[in-house]
């Protein structure tokens, strides 16, 4: 809906008849492509649809009185956006986000077409979008989000983007076109995103990990394959006081005195559950303190939690759409519509892990955890998180299957696999099937690793490769799965067609 | 050979660290340990002049633009030992930011020109294109092939993956290091890929390299064997196999991207003039 004077004017009637006919394809596709077996038809929708309606994002988005949140970043944006969502669930909201990480423009369009009637109008009171990097500031200028969350910035898909200051600049823009009313969560422990567009008048929220929570060394550093560990003012190389992965932590620069943003919503506790399940927490925010379960692994989902409960707490309350929060002394408790500590508990405390990030299934006697991994952070955290697991002891070695693939999503570029700590893993290696497209790159990645080239699978194809790393894992052992996400979305459809897990658009 | 020892030097691990390229060092390390040949590494960061008199082999790789930057300003206080090894036969293995700055400047889209070491006479400015893909060249003067794709054709191949938007024009002192016959190579349009002189070997390669092509990782080893002792035996054959269907399936992938990069560099620079294409380059320049 357009505005003139700050009065709403509907749109004439042929685009509105425009708009419909777009919404009723994409249902339609969407549909089909489902009863096809062609997938969740979770971007088709949004392609056939906006083939029709190219403004239709923009339209349903400013039809719309629902809170908007875009959640970008390089890693963690799928179970970040779960979260939120699980909040919003939690407090009353009624939700709506693109699944199953289809996070190109297509895919949150078909969110969009899904959520909506034929007249546009969306059933929905919290928008959760989840955005690739490189379409969020197209997104962004269509949905006008309320709250923006930024998780961090690693190399990634640098085939893709070419470098990571030219992503960072891409997310500076899109910060700085943010008006004043809205929101931008921001990761303090990342020196490259916390330093993101200074001026830009949207309200910055900062999240972090209190530096006693998970740091066990005197002289901390950042991993080699750490990205952003000079300073982003000066260039001097970044003194840390904690480091929890990669160059995530507390850091100053001892040349120009830079130092982390002083956290809004700040981890202050983190105890392990037993079987490394997760984690017993206790987030120090505005609105109180809320003690919280993650029943997710991994320090990484610390940082997901952190900026789910600060994202929830930024969104405009329903009582009073669209209005900035009191700039003066913040409440001491949460507003209406946003969660309290014990709906946020129970939000979290009830998720799974999202498809393909470190999932647990059953498959035909044995256990598989699927770990979608596509750069050498997330390659690296997932890999600490099983070596680290309390549940790994009764089974020091493991069976592997490694598959990776050029596609339009993965890249072409697997130089990556070389920042990756693979050395820690061949020693625990029971079994190694290797598979996808690029299997041959795999294997030579796994031979300078230390892996005995007679000894691994080769299998390019990923059904046959399953079988194969299936068989040789015995019954009541696990087979871990590190893929790519195109071999990851294949392997998952393959344990799909023995109903060993459920489709992923289901979940 | 057992009682051999190559003496390596890695030049900002952490710097200029972005692309795998680490995995250059971990070949030769690999390739050292299965020959039963020793293999001392020493790494040297900003503001610190490890003794180049004690290096074999130096290895330099690449970065983005603020890396390549600082590592500039601080490649000018290694200058002089860094070119006197050079001069008495040091093998260097110079990658992308590293071979733009063993050559004469950087001249970036805006700004000033970033200085080099001079040591390849080379010059290299920003182009309006980024070249990312896969990279295959043919080099004439390290021999015949003997075994792989290549060996067929006489000339030796290596693959790898460019990421860059520097265009390297090579003077008459220094000579390339092959000829393109997929990608862009050193600019997209002249055909040439990387360069030589003495002992340094500067290429456009990340993937990263030397893994993937052992024939030019054992040259790299062997010359390095060379510069400490005398009468050098050849190196003992290694099981390749692993190597050499890694290399064959990225030079299968080269070949078959687009016909030739002057065309897909055409196509690009047309379609980051439409802002609203959806495969439209992202702002800001970089190396």
């Amino acid at each position: 809906m357009r505005t003139t004077n700050g009065v709403q004017v509907p749109p004439p009637a042929s685009e509105r008849a425009r708009l419909a006919l777009a919404l009723a394809m994409g249902k339609a596709a969407g549909t089909a492509a489902q009863a096809l077996k062609l997938g969740g038809g979770t971007s088709v929708s949004g392609a056939v649809a906006r083939r029709i309606d190219p403004e239709i994002l923009q339209k349903v988005a400013a039809a719309s009185n629902a809170s908007k949140v875009a959640v970008t970043g390089s890693n963690g944006k799928t179970t970040t956006c779960r979260m939120i969502a699980a909040m919003g669930d939690v407090s009353g909201l009624r939700v709506l986000q693109n699944r199953a990480g289809s996070n190109l423009l297509q895919g949150v369009i078909s969110a969009a077409v899904r959520g909506t009637d034929l007249h546009g109008r969306l059933d929905a009171q919290l928008l959760v979008l989840e955005v690739d990097e490189g379409w969020v500031g197209r997104v962004n200028a269509a949905v006008q989000p309320d709250v923006f969350v930024i998780t961090n910035i690693f190399r990634d898909q640098l085939d893709r983007f070419g470098e990571l200051y030219s992503m960072a600049r891409s997310l500076e823009k899109a910060i700085e076109a943010l008006p004043p009313s809205s929101t931008v969560v921001l990761n303090a422990d990342d020196p490259l995103v916390a330093s993101l567009a200074p001026d830009a008048p949207a309200r910055r929220v900062y999240f972090g990990i209190q530096s006693d929570v998970s740091n066990d060394s005197d002289a901390p550093t950042p991993e080699h394959s750490a990205d952003t560990i000079r300073c982003v003012r000066c260039q001097h190389p970044l003194t840390y006081k904690a480091v929890h992965m990669s160059h995530l932590g507390e850091y100053w620069c001892p040349e120009c005195g830079a130092e982390r943003p002083h956290l809004d919503v700040a981890v202050t506790t983190a105890l392990p559950l037993a079987q490394g399940q997760g984690f017993e927490v206790t987030i120090d925010t505005p609105a109180g303190t809320f003690p919280l379960q993650v029943p997710l692994p991994g320090v990484h989902n610390l940082y997901n939690a952190a900026a789910a409960l600060a994202c929830a707490q930024s969104v405009p309350t329903q009582s009073m759409p669209a209005q900035p929060m009191p700039a003066q002394p913040m409440p001491a408790q949460p507003m209406p519509g946003q969660p309290r500590p014990d709906d946020a508990r129970r939000a979290l405390a009830g998720l799974r892990p999202a498809f393909g990030r470190l999932e647990a299934i059953h498959a035909d006697g044995r256990e598989v955890v699927l770990a979608f991994v596509k750069n050498p952070t997330s390659y690296n955290t997932s890999l600490r998180t099983v070596l680290q697991g309390p549940g790994r002891r009764g089974q020091p070695r493991m069976h592997l299957l490694a598959a990776h693939s050029h596609t339009v999503v993965d890249g072409q570029d697997f130089a990556w696999l070389w920042d990756v700590d693979l050395e820690q893993l061949v020693p625990r290696l029971a079994s190694l099937t290797i598979s996808g497209n690029r299997a041959e790159e795999v294997a030579l990645r796994f031979k300078y690793a230390g892996a005995d080239p007679a000894a691994m699978r080769v299998v390019p194809d990923r059904a046959a490769a399953l079988r194969t790393a299936l068989a040789i894992t015995p019954p009541g052992e696990t087979l871990h799965i590190f893929a790519g996400y195109t071999p990851m979305r294949e392997l998952r459809a393959v344990m799909e067609r023995h109903a060993w897990v459920p489709p992923f658009w289901q979940e | 050979m057992a009682s051999m020892t190559v003496r390596i030097c890695h030049l900002y691990p952490r710097l200029l660290s972005v692309a795998g390229d680490r995995g250059n060092l971990m070949a030769i390390a690999r390739r050292c340990a299965w020959r039963g040949i020793g293999c001392s590494v020493t790494e040297a960061e900003v503001g610190e002049i490890p003794d180049f008199t004690q290096a074999d082999l130096i290895l330099l790789h690449g970065g983005q633009d603020r890396e390549m930057t600082a590592a500039a300003e601080d490649l000018a206080a290694k200058s002089g030992p860094l070119r006197e090894a050079i001069e008495g036969d040091a093998v260097v293995l110079a990658v992308c930011a590293g071979y733009q700055l063993l050559a004469h400047s950087y001249t970036p889209s805006a700004g000033p020109s970033i200085q080099g070491l001079g040591i390849l006479d080379a010059v290299t400015e920003a182009g309006p294109v980024r070249f990312i893909g896969h990279l295959g060249i043919e080099c004439s003067d390290f021999g015949p092939a003997s075994s792989g794709s290549s060996a067929s054709t006489g000339g030796r191949r290596l693959v790898g993956f460019e990421n860059h938007s520097g265009r390297t024009f090579l003077g008459d002192g220094a000579r390339p290091l092959g000829r393109v016959i997929a990608g862009a190579g050193n600019n997209g349009e002249d055909h040439t890929e990387g360069a030589r002189y003495r002992e340094v070997y500067a290429t456009y390669m990340h993937g990263p390299v030397l893994p993937k092509n052992p024939w030019f990782a054992d040259h790299l080893l062997s010359r390095a064997l060379a510069h400490r002792y005398q009468d050098v035996e050849p190196l003992a054959p290694l099981a390749d196999q692993t190597e050499d269907q890694a290399q064959d399936a990225a030079l299968r992938l080269a070949v078959r991207q687009a016909p030739t990069w002057r065309t897909a560099a055409t196509a690009v620079s047309r379609i980051v003039r439409q802002p609203s294409g959806r495969h439209r380059v992202p702002a800001g320049t970089s190396r």
